[in-house]
């Protein structure tokens, strides 16, 4: 089997919330099936990487400061980033990460950081610092085909609009804006989502589906993955399912 | 006005001691409101104030500041831990000040949670600042660190009293230069320890420079971001230490400062910034030298900070990890141990823990050496088991315990060295199970 090429950007500045942990995920959950995966990093000032020879770019979420810091590095890799989507390299995008790829993110003070505009939607901070959307959240996405419930924690200030295709249906929380019913944004190679936790440590569904594509990108036959013994993580979203959904 | 707020205050002080029940917040609730939310305003305080503040230390450094006081024959007041909001303050003060609302001290030693320095601070006179670092603690109360930083940054404007700070963190060392007019700014520093090293270890804030944005260049990194760091550019991290600890030597737990030997009883990195801080103050306020030598030897922590326990046969050593930075270190104490040892760690996601557990993926478990078991309790137990079988550990050798109890007399069903972590609301109901366990199986306490 090939090996899995993921390109992590700026994971020294955008790793919030242990976004980092999502990485780890990804790296656990191929070892333990022998698929090699090879993990880049990219930040500011490294050498202009093909970011097409990637099979998923990952984007973390990060403190305002940090967010302004890399904006204008990030629209530098605009041409590059966008021929990779185009070439069907995943986009793995948590909060920040999720925003920057957007028409513009607002902030509090009224004043605008381009985003990339790689997607139509965009998002517009509250003018007052407390109006965050924080706490424990479940969304049910069907982007593995079948619906599953994905458990996370959300913590953003912004509110996204402008979302055709959400990443998933609110079961609990807030989603793209206070007390909405969508949450994220996803197509066949993007899932941009406010969900931390990190999203991917107790969801193994989509970890794997993201895993399974990786290793089918390029490849002509379809390439099932082994499963993987994921009792462990089952059990710890099922207890904060019961917690959260049943009243 | 002010007199009959102090009243009020007080006798809701009193009904709270007929009732038998501890004062604690409630009182500086009351006056909160009614002082339209400047609490601790109405009380006269002509002595000097002492604050420290900073997310990991400031109980151990309260005290031990408070003890060079105390022991040099001052009357001091100190707020217990916990009591270090505005309200916690105006309560503790209620109980020592007049009717007129004047407090009669030498000295008062504060402990202040760092969103509360500039509310309390600007109500009342500070002497003397003390800030030991800043890690994420509790994200999604205090809001983005930056936005905390800031705050007391504000704070540090128009401050001219004494600043003592961390000069190892870039996080509360910037807070020297927001007052270019105050000429009481001094730093600690510590040179390198044993474990320190080259490239950064655990995921930290602040890598870049707060005046330039040039990232920053670290001769040496003691634990998470706290070492010798210097912006090129601009030339941040660029001053003369007020007090440096030298020849820091773990294994034979002791350091000096400034020319002076120290042996304490606590041997941590964490432990040699809190006591360099304390000497700082010492430094500052003229204190006898036997005196420093006093209370920096002999200061140990019970409530859960590195305390043993006998499990039975087996030693068991309960450390609370409020933030990734307290896990790593336990961690690391942990491994530079020899031998087998097994790990329990309580995870707790109640409010005061903050709600968000995402922080311990910033915990680095994959130094495990030597663990030939972990055993996981809590609100959130799966979540820290799901964590360290991430990291790469064995999940057959993981047992999940929600229950307390059930997982205290599954760690100590074997015979070896034991390590526990709990997190902040998990730390008390810890020491209970064990304590239990102890009263009805053997062992000490």
């Amino acid at each position: 089997m090939k090996t899995i090429r993921i390109l992590h950007m700026y994971a020294d500045m955008l790793d919030l919330y242990g976004d980092s942990g999502n990485m780890e995920v990804m790296a656990f959950r191929c070892k333990k099936r022998g698929i090699e995966c090879q993990i880049d990093k990219y930040s500011i000032d490294s050498e202009m990487p093909d970011f097409s020879s990637y099979d998923l770019i990952y984007i973390g979420g990060g403190a305002d400061l940090e967010q302004q810091h890399i904006s204008a590095d990030l629209l530098k890799c605009k041409e590059g980033i966008v021929r990779a989507y185009k070439n069907g390299t995943f986009l793995f995008l948590i909060c920040g990460g999720y925003q920057l790829m957007g028409k513009y993110y607002r902030d509090a003070d009224g004043n605008d950081i381009k985003g990339l505009g790689l997607f139509d939607y965009f998002t517009v901070a509250p003018n007052s610092r407390r109006k965050r959307c924080i706490g424990n959240i479940v969304i049910e996405t069907k982007i593995t085909g079948k619906p599953v419930k994905v458990v996370g924690f959300e913590n953003h200030g912004g509110q996204t609009q402008g979302v055709n295709t959400p990443f998933g249906k609110v079961l609990y929380g807030n989603g793209n804006c206070s007390k909405s019913e969508a949450e994220g944004y996803c197509e066949k190679n993007v899932i941009a989502t406010y969900l931390h936790g990190p999203c991917l440590s107790k969801n193994p569904e989509i970890s794997d589906y993201m895993i399974e594509y990786c290793v089918n990108r390029g490849e002509s036959e379809h390439i099932i993955i082994d499963a993987l013994d994921d009792t462990l993580e089952k059990e710890c979203r099922q207890v904060m399912l019961d917690r959260l959904l049943k009243k | 006005m002010k007199r009959l707020l102090i009243i009020i205050g007080k006798i809701i002080v009193k009904l709270l001691k007929l009732m038998h029940r501890n004062a604690g917040n409630l009182p500086g609730i009351v006056l909160w409101h009614l002082s339209r939310h400047k609490a601790v305003s109405m009380f006269k305080v002509e002595c000097p104030i002492i604050a420290i503040t900073g997310t990991n230390g400031k109980t151990s450094v309260t005290n031990c500041i408070a003890q060079l006081f105390e022991r040099s024959g001052k009357k001091i007041i100190i707020n217990k831990e916990g009591n270090n909001l505005d309200t916690g303050i105006c309560s503790m003060l209620l109980k020592y000040c007049d009717m007129s609302g004047k407090v009669k001290a030498d000295y008062l030693i504060l402990e202040t949670d760092e969103s509360h320095v500039p509310v309390v601070y600007s109500q009342l006179k500070l002497d003397t600042l003390v800030v030991l670092n800043f890690f994420r603690d509790q994200l999604d109360r205090n809001g983005e660190m930056e936005t905390l930083i800031q705050k007391i940054n504000g704070f540090c404007k128009t401050f001219e009293g004494n600043l003592i700070l961390n000069g190892d963190d870039p996080n509360t060392a910037r807070l020297g230069r927001a007052n270019p007019k105050n000429k009481n700014v001094r730093y600690f520093h510590a040179e390198p320890y044993a474990f320190a090293t080259e490239k950064i270890f655990e995921a930290s804030e602040g890598r870049f420079c707060p005046f330039c944005g040039e990232p920053l260049e670290y001769e040496y990194y003691q634990y998470s971001h706290i070492g010798k760091f210097i912006c090129k550019k601009c030339g941040f991290g660029n001053y003369e230490p007020y007090i440096t600890a030298k020849d820091i030597d773990l294994e034979k737990t002791v350091f000096t400062a400034d020319g002076h030997t120290y042996s304490p009883k606590l041997n941590s990195i964490y432990n040699v910034y809190n006591m360099t801080a304390v000497a700082a103050a010492a430094k500052l306020y003229n204190i006898d030298q036997k005196i420093t030598d006093g209370v920096i030897n002999s200061y140990t922590v019970k409530n859960g900070r590195m305390e043993n326990f006998m499990l039975g046969k087996s030693k068991a050593t309960l450390n609370l990890a409020k933030n990734p930075v307290g896990a790593n270190m336990t961690l690391r104490v942990m491994n530079e141990m020899n031998g087998e040892k097994e790990l329990l760690f309580v995870l707790n996601d109640n409010v005061a823990d903050g709600l968000d557990v995402s922080w311990i993926y910033d915990i680095n478990f994959s130094i495990f050496e030597r663990v030939s078991r972990v055993v996981t309790s809590g609100t959130r137990a799966y979540d820290i088991a799901v964590r360290i079988k991430t990291a790469g550990y064995d999940s057959a050798k993981i047992v999940v315990r929600p229950d307390l109890d059930k997982a205290v007399e599954e760690l100590a069903s074997t015979e070896s060295r034991k390590f526990i972590i709990a997190n902040y609301t998990a730390v008390q109901p810890t020491r209970s199970a064990l304590k239990r366990y102890i009263t009805k199986h053997g062992g000490n306490k």
